[in-house]
C-alpha cells in the first residue's frame, strides 16, 4: 500500500485546520449558505433528507486493517455504529453532525485518511479493480497509477472548479471489473511489446439522465504521458463544457456535442502544446511509486487442492461460498475473497462496527493486512491462503458475511435510495429487500445463475441501474413511487463488453415490482438454452419477450 | 465599489480600488489594461499588455483559472494579472496558484477574512503557474 510522508501528513495537517475554519466562519454566519455548500461538499458533506452525510475517500477501494478499525470507531463516536460501502468504493456515514464533521476529518488524518474531493464538481476519488494486484488475470497493478492520479488531482488549482463532477476509472486485467465504459475517463493499463505500460483512454462514458459508453480517443499512450494527457482532457472540458444547465455540464455532452473525434483532436492540440510546457513523469518516480505497491511476500505453500475439495465435499454450504465468493489470485495456493454485505434484511453496503472491526481481524489474521472495497458494495480480502479459507467462511458466519451470492441476483447494488437522500424520486432499499426475501431459495438462485440487479432511487444513477442486467429505477409519478425496469445493460466486467439496459415498458408500482420480477425470471428459464446466463439470453433474444412481464394478472410460480 | 487586493513590497494589502481604464480584447493596444472574459481564447501578443483583468461570472466557474495558468504558462505574460467579478476568499488560494496576482473584491468581503485566506497549504501535490516541479506532480526519491 501507499505509505504517507511528511509531506502528505502535513498536508492532511493543514487540510482539516483548513475545513474546521470554513466550519467555524459558516456557523459563526460568516459564509453564505451557497459559499459553504461548494466548500462542505468539497470535504464530501452532503445535507441529506434526515441528516448530514459524510462520504469518506477510500482511494482506489484500498484501505489497511487499521483505517478499517479508525472508520468503526468514527462509526460509533459520531453516527449510529454503522457506515455505508457505496458504489464507488467510498464509505459513507449518515448521521453526523455538521459541526462534529471537523473532528470526524482529524481522527481520519490521524490514519491518512479524508474527505477530499469526494462530492463537488472536481476530479472525485479514482476507482479500480478491487483485486488490483492480486487477480489472476492481471497484466498491470493499475494502484501506482491510481495513487499518481490521486496526488496530482488533489487540490488541483485549474481543476477544483469544473463544470460538474468528474470520476476516472482504471484497470488493468483482461476482465474490468472497475466498468470503465462508463466513466467520465476510463483508463486501461497493458503492456506493450517492449513490456513497456501504455494506455488506451475511454472518455465520456457515464451515468446519469444520459447514459452513455465511452469512446476510445487514444491507444497506447506511454505512462510518462499520462498525467499531461489527462491535464489536455481536463483543460478541454474545464473551457468548454457546458456550465448552463447541470444535467448537460458532464464531458460527455461535450465529447456528443463536437463528436469524439473532434474532441479527440481539441485534446491532442492542446495536449502537444502542454508537451512543450511540461516534463514527462520520469520512469524512476513510477518505480518509485511502484515500490509502494509491490506484491507481499506470501510464503509457498502445499497445493491446498485436496484438503479443500474434502471440505467441499464435506459442507455443500462452503462449497458454494468458495463457487461464487472465492476468486483466482495470481499466486497458487492463495485466493480472493468476497465479504458479502448482501444479507436479507440489511441496506446493501450497510456494514456495523462490529463487521467493520472482525473483517479488520480476518485481514490481519489470514491476509496481509488490506481490505478492499468492491464498487459492488461488498468487502474483498485479498491474498488469503486456501488453507485459510474455510476458518474464514466460518468466521464470517458468526457476522453475517458469508453470504454465498457474490454476482448472483441477490447481490444487489443499490443506492440509499429515498430512505436517506433527499436526491430521490422514490425507495431503493425496501426494493431489494422485497426481492431478496422474495428469491430467498439458495438452490434456486444459484440455478439462476449471474444477474447483476441494479437499483437507483432516482435518474443520478448511483446504483448504476443502466449497467444492470436487470436495472430498476424509481421515478415519481404523480407524487406515487414508481419503478421503471431495463433489461441487458453490463458495466463490462466477465468478459464481455459493457451496454446500457433497455426499458421493457411502462414504469410499475412498488407493490407491482416482485410479480414483475417474478416474471422476468420465469421468461428468462422458459427462454434460456442450456445454462446460458441471464445476460446472454438477454442478448440472443432482445427484449421484446420480457415485455410480457408487466403484463397484469399472470402469476406462474417460480422454484 | 470594490477592494483591492494586491501585494505591496511583498506584502498582501487590501484598500480602496480604483477603476482601471480597461480595454476589451478586440480594442487591444500594446501597454492596456486588457479586460478578458472566461471564454477568451489567448492570443500571444497580450503578452504585451500592462494588466490583464478576468472577469468571473461566478466564483464557482473554473474558466478563468485554466485562462490564467495558459496567459502564464503559454502566453508567458509576466505583468499583473487580476481577478474581478464573483471574486470568493476561498477560491483565492487557487486563483493564486493560477497565477493571479490581484483581485477586485466585492465590497461587502471582510478584509481580515480575506487576508487570512490567501495560503492555507504550504505545500502543493501538482506543478502550477505559480510553483514549477520536475513533472506535474511532486516526485518522491
Amino acid at each position: 500500500m501507499y505509505q504517507y510522508d511528511d509531506f502528505d501528513h502535513q498536508f492532511l495537517k493543514e487540510r482539516v485546520a483548513h475545513y474546521r475554519q470554513q466550519t467555524e466562519r459558516y456557523l459563526a454566519g460568516k459564509l453564505s449558505e451557497d459559499e459553504f455548500l461548494q466548500l462542505r461538499l468539497r470535504n464530501g458533506l452532503y445535507i441529506q433528507r434526515l441528516a448530514p452525510m459524510l462520504r469518506v475517500a477510500i482511494p482506489y477501494g484500498t484501505l489497511s486493517s487499521a483505517q478499517l478499525r479508525a472508520l468503526a470507531q468514527i462509526s460509533v463516536q459520531y453516527d449510529r455504529g454503522y457506515g455505508h460501502l457505496s458504489t464507488r468504493q467510498n464509505m459513507q456515514f449518515n448521521w453526523p453532525e455538521i459541526a462534529d464533521v471537523p473532528d470526524i476529518l482529524e481522527d481520519l488524518a490521524a490514519v491518512n485518511m479524508h474527505a477530499i474531493q469526494t462530492s463537488g464538481s472536481c476530479i472525485r476519488n479514482v476507482t479500480t479493480d478491487h483485486f488490483a494486484g492480486a487477480a489472476a488475470d492481471e497484466t498491470v497493478d493499475p494502484r501506482p497509477y491510481c495513487e499518481l492520479i490521486r496526488q496530482w488531482s488533489t487540490l488541483h488549482p485549474e481543476f477544483e472548479w469544473l463544470p460538474r463532477k468528474f470520476k476516472i476509472a482504471v484497470s488493468g486485467a483482461t476482465v474490468d471489473r472497475a466498468a470503465i465504459d462508463v466513466h467520465d475517463i476510463g483508463l486501461r493499463v497493458y503492456e506493450d511489446a517492449e513490456q513497456r505500460h501504455v494506455f488506451d483512454v475511454v472518455v465520456g462514458g457515464g451515468l446519469g439522465r444520459t447514459p452513455v459508453i465511452g469512446a476510445t480517443i487514444r491507444t497506447a499512450l506511454p505512462a510518462e504521458h499520462l498525467l499531461s494527457y489527462l491535464q489536455a482532457i481536463l483543460r478541454v472540458y474545464n473551457r468548454y463544457g457546458r456550465r448552463d444547465n447541470k444535467y448537460k455540464a458532464r464531458i460527455k455532452i461535450l465529447v456528443r456535442a463536437l463528436g469524439a473525434a473532434t474532441f479527440a483532436e481539441r485534446v491532442d492540440a492542446e495536449w502537444a502544446l502542454i508537451l512543450g510546457e511540461s516534463e514527462p513523469l520520469p520512469t524512476q518516480a513510477i518505480k518509485a511509486m511502484q515500490r509502494f505497491f509491490a506484491p507481499p511476500h506470501l510464503s509457498k505453500v502445499d497445493d491446498p487442492s485436496a484438503a479443500l475439495a474434502a471440505q467441499r465435499l464435506q459442507d455443500p454450504a462452503f462449497s458454494r461460498w468458495v463457487e461464487r465468493n472465492v476468486f483466482p489470485h495470481r499466486v497458487a495456493g492463495y485466493a480472493n475473497v468476497i465479504l458479502s454485505t448482501k444479507t436479507t434484511g440489511v441496506p446493501p453496503g450497510d456494514v456495523s462496527a462490529e463487521q467493520m472491526h472482525a473483517v479488520a481481524d480476518w485481514a490481519d489474521q489470514y491476509g496481509t493486512g488490506e481490505i478492499r472495497f468492491s464498487h459492488e458494495q461488498n468487502f474483498v480480502l485479498p491474498h488469503i491462503c486456501q488453507a485459510d479459507l474455510f476458518p474464514l467462511w466460518q468466521s464470517a458466519q458468526a457476522h453475517d458475511l458469508s453470504t454465498a451470492n457474490a454476482g448472483l441476483i441477490t447481490d444487489v447494488i443499490c443506492c440509499p435510495g429515498g430512505d436517506f437522500c433527499s436526491l430521490a424520486n422514490a425507495k431503493s432499499i425496501p426494493v431489494a429487500e422485497a426481492i431478496q426475501r422474495q428469491l430467498d431459495d439458495t438452490d434456486f438462485l444459484y440455478d439462476l445463475g449471474d444477474i447483476d440487479l441494479n437499483i437507483s432511487g432516482c435518474m443520478n444513477a448511483c446504483g448504476h441501474h443502466h449497467v444492470g442486467h436487470i436495472g430498476i429505477l424509481g421515478v415519481d409519478k404523480k407524487g406515487q413511487e414508481f419503478y421503471q425496469i431495463s433489461l441487458g445493460g453490463h458495466s463490462g466486467h466477465s468478459n464481455t463488453p459493457a451496454s446500457l439496459g433497455q426499458i421493457i415498458g411502462p414504469s410499475v408500482s412498488r407493490q407491482q415490482i416482485e410479480g414483475v420480477m417474478r416474471k422476468i425470471i420465469d421468461i428468462y428459464l422458459s427462454e434460456r438454452h442450456g445454462d446460458e446466463s441471464f445476460l446472454s439470453c438477454v442478448r440472443r433474444v432482445g427484449i421484446e419477450p420480457f415485455k410480457a412481464s408487466l403484463k397484469q394478472g399472470q402469476h406462474d410460480a417460480i422454484a | 465599489m470594490t477592494q483591492l487586493l494586491s501585494q505591496h513590497y511583498g506584502r498582501w494589502q487590501i484598500g480602496a480600488n480604483e477603476d482601471s481604464a480597461w480595454r476589451t480584447a478586440d480594442a487591444f493596444t500594446k501597454g492596456c489594461a486588457l479586460l478578458l472574459n472566461v471564454d477568451s481564447e489567448p492570443q500571444p501578443e497580450w503578452i504585451e499588455a500592462d494588466l490583464i483583468g478576468i472577469e468571473f461570472p461566478a466564483f464557482t466557474d473554473g474558466r478563468g483559472l485554466s485562462l490564467a495558468a495558459l496567459l502564464r504558462q503559454r502566453v508567458g505574460f509576466t505583468g499583473d494579472l487580476r481577478a474581478l467579478g464573483a471574486v470568493q476568499e476561498d477560491v483565492l488560494h487557487f486563483m493564486l496558484r493560477c497565477g493571479f496576482t490581484s483581485f477586485a473584491l466585492p465590497a461587502d468581503r471582510d478584509p481580515h477574512i480575506v487576508l487570512a485566506q490567501l495560503a492555507p497549504y504550504s505545500q502543493h501535490y501538482q506543478a502550477s503557474a505559480s510553483q514549477h516541479l520536475p513533472s506535474l506532480v511532486r516526485l518522491r526519491d
